[in-house]
């Protein structure tokens, strides 16, 4: 965000602190897609995003006098976002959750990598991949563990930093890297074997 | 001289350029050695790459858009 952005949006949520409550209109168009891409991104749902983005837009509106400034705005309302996902996500049934370890990458006892290695970053652009890729991106996300999902989803895809997504989930830096490191291994791995399979098909004609 | 184990969990570090920068070498000099690690790293850097492209593009729908200005209208700037 540029110093520009954020002396807007800071003027903006004191007026609205102020009781000014025709700005609310800018600040749900600035952070009303934010907002919704996190909440489908978390809940790959159409109307659950939508029932989150309204709750959170109506927190913001109600509860903006609870806001003092101690973190970032853009923090505070990641976080509402976050809170309201999660509750959607546990109204319903227990979803499951693959363990994470067997998706990390196997060494021999010298340190070495056993398994063998398709370099498949090459076929990425492909339009041939676009849409299969899309699905397993999709399904991998989805059995990703919360908590390194959501890391994955606010660094990755939001492209905040490592430091703003700490201070959004309250982690240390190095917490937030390793479960990042450990989200990006295990969908690596789902895409490995997609390409691993879709290759060996083709060598098999 | 690294192995590939401490090779691949130095990546993230080594990607954000925050390796010490005697280690950053000992790792591109593994990397020289080892096609696995290059396929590795290549295949690693390619999987944020794609996952970004692929999430971001969420778009509000326009019903759902249409909804939200409704609940907006009905809920904030009611009088």
């Amino acid at each position: 965000m540029s110093a520009e952005d954020k002396e807007t949006e800071e003027r903006l949520v004191r007026e609205l602190q102020a009781g000014k409550k025709e700005v609310f209109d800018e600040i749900a168009n600035l952070y009303q897609r934010k907002i919704y891409s996190l909440s489908f991104n978390l809940t790959r749902n159409q109307m659950d995003a939508q029932d989150i983005t309204q709750d959170v837009l109506l927190t913001i509106f109600k509860k903006i006098d609870t806001f003092q400034g101690k973190s970032a705005f853009s923090s505070w309302v990641y976080r509402i976002t976050l809170n309201a996902s999660y509750m959607k996500l546990r109204s319903r049934k227990k979803e499951q959750y693959v363990s994470l370890d067997d998706a990390l990458p196997s060494f021999n006892g010298a340190g070495f990598q056993k398994e063998k290695i398709r370099d498949w970053s090459e076929s990425t652009e492909s339009a041939l991949f676009v849409s299969e890729t899309r699905e397993v991106i999709e399904r991998a996300v989805e059995q990703l563990p919360e908590k390194e999902k959501v890391v994955f989803l606010l660094r990755d895809v939001d492209g905040l930093s490592t430091e703003k997504v700490g201070e959004i989930l309250d982690l240390s830096v190095p917490a937030v890297k390793s479960r990042l490191h450990r989200a990006r291994l295990f969908l690596r791995k789902k895409l490995s074997n997609y390409f691993d399979e879709y290759y060996s098909r083709v060598e098999q004609k | 001289m690294v192995c590939c184990k401490e090779c691949i969990e130095l990546l993230n570090d080594y990607l954000d350029g925050e390796l010490d920068p005697k280690i950053a070498t000992s790792l591109e000099e593994h990397f020289q050695d080892c096609p696995p690690c290059i396929a590795f790293l290549n295949t690693y850097k390619s999987t944020t790459k794609l996952c970004r492209e692929t999430l971001k593009q969420v778009e509000i729908p326009e019903m759902v858009q249409v909804k939200l200005q409704e609940f907006l209208k009905h809920n904030i700037r009611k009088p």
